[in-house]
């Protein structure tokens, strides 16, 4: 459609023509898609993390709607889309309104670029800058929630909304500079020496053709495109837990549960909300906690990749291999991503929330430095191996090695770093306890407990 | 405390950088808060996220049980001390009943002591079991809550065979209990303490070894000791600012004369030296248990006493270590069956007093790790 050039005569034409182009008709299948599967993921999520979490604390949870309670979060639902939608006198009305939708648009919209399977891909899949892209969109997440915060007209709405803006906006910084290290692996990697961030270029380069026996049918199916030891995670295990740890951070999810935490600022930005308002904001945080997990299965993960989807979905299967193919492709993916989202909901159950000052101190003091740190350490190897003339597979090797001691020096920095932390604001405690003389022990008359009247 | 004009001050302006007229902001917290354990009201004065004034409004609770132990036998107001502290009822009984007995120059069987002993220490776990199972959710960390109450459950299933409710026991009687224990009870209790421990350690790996509870409570809310003595705090919170006070020890009563405590001290001061502290009296407490089922006399569980209870004119002062410290009755007698008045020193009221004091200086988020190592039961604040 070049809407420059149509002329007020055919612009009928010309709209009825692009509706019912087979494009449009794309684009509608593929937005559909992604809110169906959006919807159905939170529905799930909420539903799984409730089981999780009352497995893991001793309790059933949902019980009574459904068998073993699988209805309940789709009764939540529909009590939800049924509740009136209430608004606060002095709310600053239209931001009030739009807010929830500000916050939800852009996650949807994030998954134009994940690609489900091989073949299964829609318009956005394609896109060489799907890194890029996926950023972006989880940046403008943080307008929806200020807006929140401010127009609720309420205190704890607006200490909620201040916080997470200032939350999101440091861990954007060591998320995306975790991303770095898996696109210099690519450049590295690439035989033209340019890397890519094109989301489903960097699943291809995690599925090379080096695996044993090759030739022999029952090997070819099982690791054609399946190649565990070439994923990204082994060779930047840092990055995938740093990255991580971010996600968990860009989704407002304990430990990093601040904006919304329910036993400081009653809830938050969400605090005024009711109805299916209150309800994007929640589809909206488990729509964020999917396409954290999804970007982490397709770049450290190897995405759809399993046994068996290469060897059907190649060129020259019939239609119904194919079609398996990527249906298996789907599967493997999906089940990726809900491993990973399983380590949310462990996390959550077990850690406490951080302050607001530890929280910024550990994205500026130790996230960025390490990832920094990581981006350097990357080339530095690259180009000492290169000098020496070593292959790309010894690179690979070496970096891996580094990596791994890496990410045991990272645990013991944190905990360090934590202590650390955690004397220096004992220190005035302690130094008041030593200049202070030792207190007496209490003197209070002895008396032999019940003596009678007195 | 302080009354409602107070809190109602006009905030005061800040000069901000380059001339940016900024304003102080007040913010109420409670009487409706999730975490401000029942219906404290604090109204803070914030800069940014830290305080700089507190101001706690209190009363919401009020139910006026001193006015009603007037007006009801003396017999009948131990159900009424159970609603006053509800997560300890039996040891606010064991105060009203251990008044009265000194009024009255009487002294229960041992047996009966031993029996107090040995339910006053399991409702001192439960006490202490929601304060950190409560703790641990004011920080964030959701499952500790959780397995506390699991764990307290067990306390309220013995107390239900025991007394015939699991909740408000109404177990005490002047001069000894209600009943004796039934079958196979002592040995249930042992069973229930030897999982205790279990669960014990499961959650002490989970709350004191990890890193962001230590992170969060260390070196937050330090009282030193004078200021402790001298706001006449008691309880978890005096020990664990290094006074070794425990009115069981310092001040015997009951069984407390033959059975020896550990009193449990920590010297830090800080939120985390009171988490400690709580969960050290919740290890005591189980040894306390087992010595007592080990040393449990035969005998009566009651002395004789008449049915309308005239304690003689005059009055005395009875307390013993509650869970949240020092719990005593002040109890005047006219003589008649009515007691004149019986005036309750509660723990929690007299703990809240610091707080202003230690909130100033500390972001939103330490009000809220420093009201939760209060361990504050607002009925008992209120009465």
């Amino acid at each position: 459609m070049h809407l420059v050039s149509v002329t007020a005569g055919d612009l009928g034409s010309e709209l009825f023509n692009g509706i019912f182009s087979w494009s449009f008709l794309q684009f509608i299948i593929a937005f559909l898609s992604f809110f169906g599967f959006v919807l159905t993921s939170a529905v799930i999520l909420i539903l799984a993390e409730r089981k999780i979490m009352g497995w893991m604390q001793d309790r059933y949870g949902p019980l009574h709607t459904g068998p073993w309670g699988l209805l309940q979060t789709v009764a939540d639902v529909g009590k939800l889309l049924l509740k009136e939608d209430i608004h606060a006198a002095l709310t600053d009305k239209s931001l009030f309104l739009l807010a929830p939708s500000v916050f939800l648009a852009p996650v949807i919209a994030a998954f134009a670029v994940i690609p489900f399977s091989p073949y299964i891909g829609v318009p956005g899949t394609a896109l060489a800058t799907g890194i890029v892209y996926y950023v972006a969109m989880s940046s403008i997440d943080i307008v929806g929630l200020v807006m929140a915060g401010w127009s609720s007209n309420n205190k704890y709405s607006l200490i909620g909304g201040l916080r997470s803006a200032a939350q999101m906006i440091s861990y954007e910084l060591p998320l995306v500079l975790a991303l770095v290290g898996v696109v210099m692996l690519t450049s590295v990697l690439s035989s033209t020496g340019l890397g890519t961030i094109s989301i489903r270029d960097i699943i291809n380069f995690q599925s090379s053709s080096l695996y044993p026996g090759k030739g022999i049918p029952f090997w070819d199916f099982i690791f054609n495109g399946f190649t565990p030891w070439a994923w990204f995670f082994l060779v930047q295990p840092l990055m995938i837990i740093i990255y991580y740890i971010c996600g968990l951070a860009e989704t407002n999810r304990a430990p990093f549960d601040l904006p919304e935490a329910e036993s400081e600022l009653v809830s938050g930005y969400a605090t005024e909300y009711s109805g299916m308002r209150w309800g994007l904001f929640y589809l909206g945080e488990y729509g964020n906690m999917t396409i954290v997990a999804a970007i982490a299965s397709t770049l450290f993960l190897g995405g759809w990749a399993g046994p068996g989807v290469a060897f059907l979905t190649a060129p020259g299967m019939a239609f119904g291999w194919q079609f398996l193919g990527n249906i298996l492709g789907i599967v493997y993916f999906v089940i990726k991503v809900y491993l990973l989202c399983f380590a949310f909901i462990w996390v959550r159950t077990t850690l406490p929330r951080l302050r607001a000052d530890q929280l910024m101190q550990f994205a500026w003091l130790i996230l960025i430095p390490v990832t920094l740190g990581n981006i350097l350490l990357t080339a530095l190897v690259y180009l000492i191996l290169n000098s020496f003339g070593l292959s790309n597979l010894f690179f690979l090797i070496v970096l891996g090695v580094l990596n791994w001691l890496l990410l045991l020096g990272f645990i013991q920095v944190v905990s360090r770093a934590t202590a650390a932390t955690t004397r220096r604001a004992q220190a005035p405690a302690i130094r008041a306890r030593r200049s202070a003389p030792v207190p007496p022990e209490a003197q209070l008359p002895e008396r032999a407990g019940i003596t009678g009247r007195q | 405390m302080v009354t409602n004009q107070d809190s109602n001050a006009i905030p005061g302006d800040i000069e901000g950088p380059e001339g940016i007229k900024s304003q102080e902001m007040l913010l109420n917290m409670g009487p409706q808060h999730p975490s401000t354990h029942g219906v404290l009201r604090l109204v803070l004065t914030l800069e940014g996220e830290t305080v700089i004034d507190c101001t706690p409004v209190i009363g919401y609770l009020h139910r006026g049980i001193e006015k009603i132990l007037e007006n009801r036998p003396v017999m009948g107001g131990i159900r009424y001390m159970d609603n006053a502290d509800y997560l300890s009822p039996i040891l606010n009984e064991i105060a009203y009943a251990g008044a009265v007995e000194q009024e009255m120059g009487m002294e229960p069987p041992r047996r009966a002591q031993y029996i107090r002993l040995l339910v006053g220490e399991l409702q001192r776990i439960a006490s202490h079991l929601i304060a950190v199972g409560t703790y641990g959710l004011d920080l964030g960390a959701f499952t500790p809550v959780l397995w506390t109450f699991r764990d307290r459950e067990g306390i309220l299933s013995l107390f239900e065979s025991l007394g015939g409710s699991r909740f408000n026991v109404n177990y005490l009687r002047v001069g000894g209990v209600l009943h004796d224990f039934p079958k196979r009870w002592l040995q249930e209790c042992e069973a229930y303490l030897d999982q205790l421990e279990k669960n014990m350690a499961e959650l002490e790996t989970l709350l004191t070894d990890n890193e962001i509870f230590d992170a969060r409570t260390q070196g937050v809310g330090y009282i030193d000791p004078q200021q402790a003595i001298a706001y006449g705090l008691t309880g978890p919170m005096l020990r664990a600012s290094g006074v070794n006070f425990d009115l069981r020890v310092n001040r015997p009563y009951m069984a407390y004369r033959e059975v020896p405590v550990n009193v449990q001290v920590r010297q830090e001061g800080d939120c985390f030296a009171r988490y400690r502290v709580r969960m050290q009296e919740i290890w005591e407490s189980i040894r306390l248990c087992r010595v007592a089922i080990d040393q449990m006399p035969g005998g009566p569980i009651s002395t004789r006493t008449p049915i309308a209870l005239r304690p003689p004119r005059g009055e005395t002062y009875f307390a013993i270590e509650g869970s949240k410290g020092e719990l005593g009755i002040y109890f005047i007698s006219d003589g008649s069956e009515y007691p004149w008045r019986a005036k309750i020193r509660g723990p929690s009221f007299v703990n809240l007093q610091i707080l202003p004091e230690i909130l100033r200086g500390h972001k939103i988020s330490d009000v809220i790790a420093i009201l939760g190592s209060f361990d504050l039961v607002l009925g008992e604040v209120d009465r």
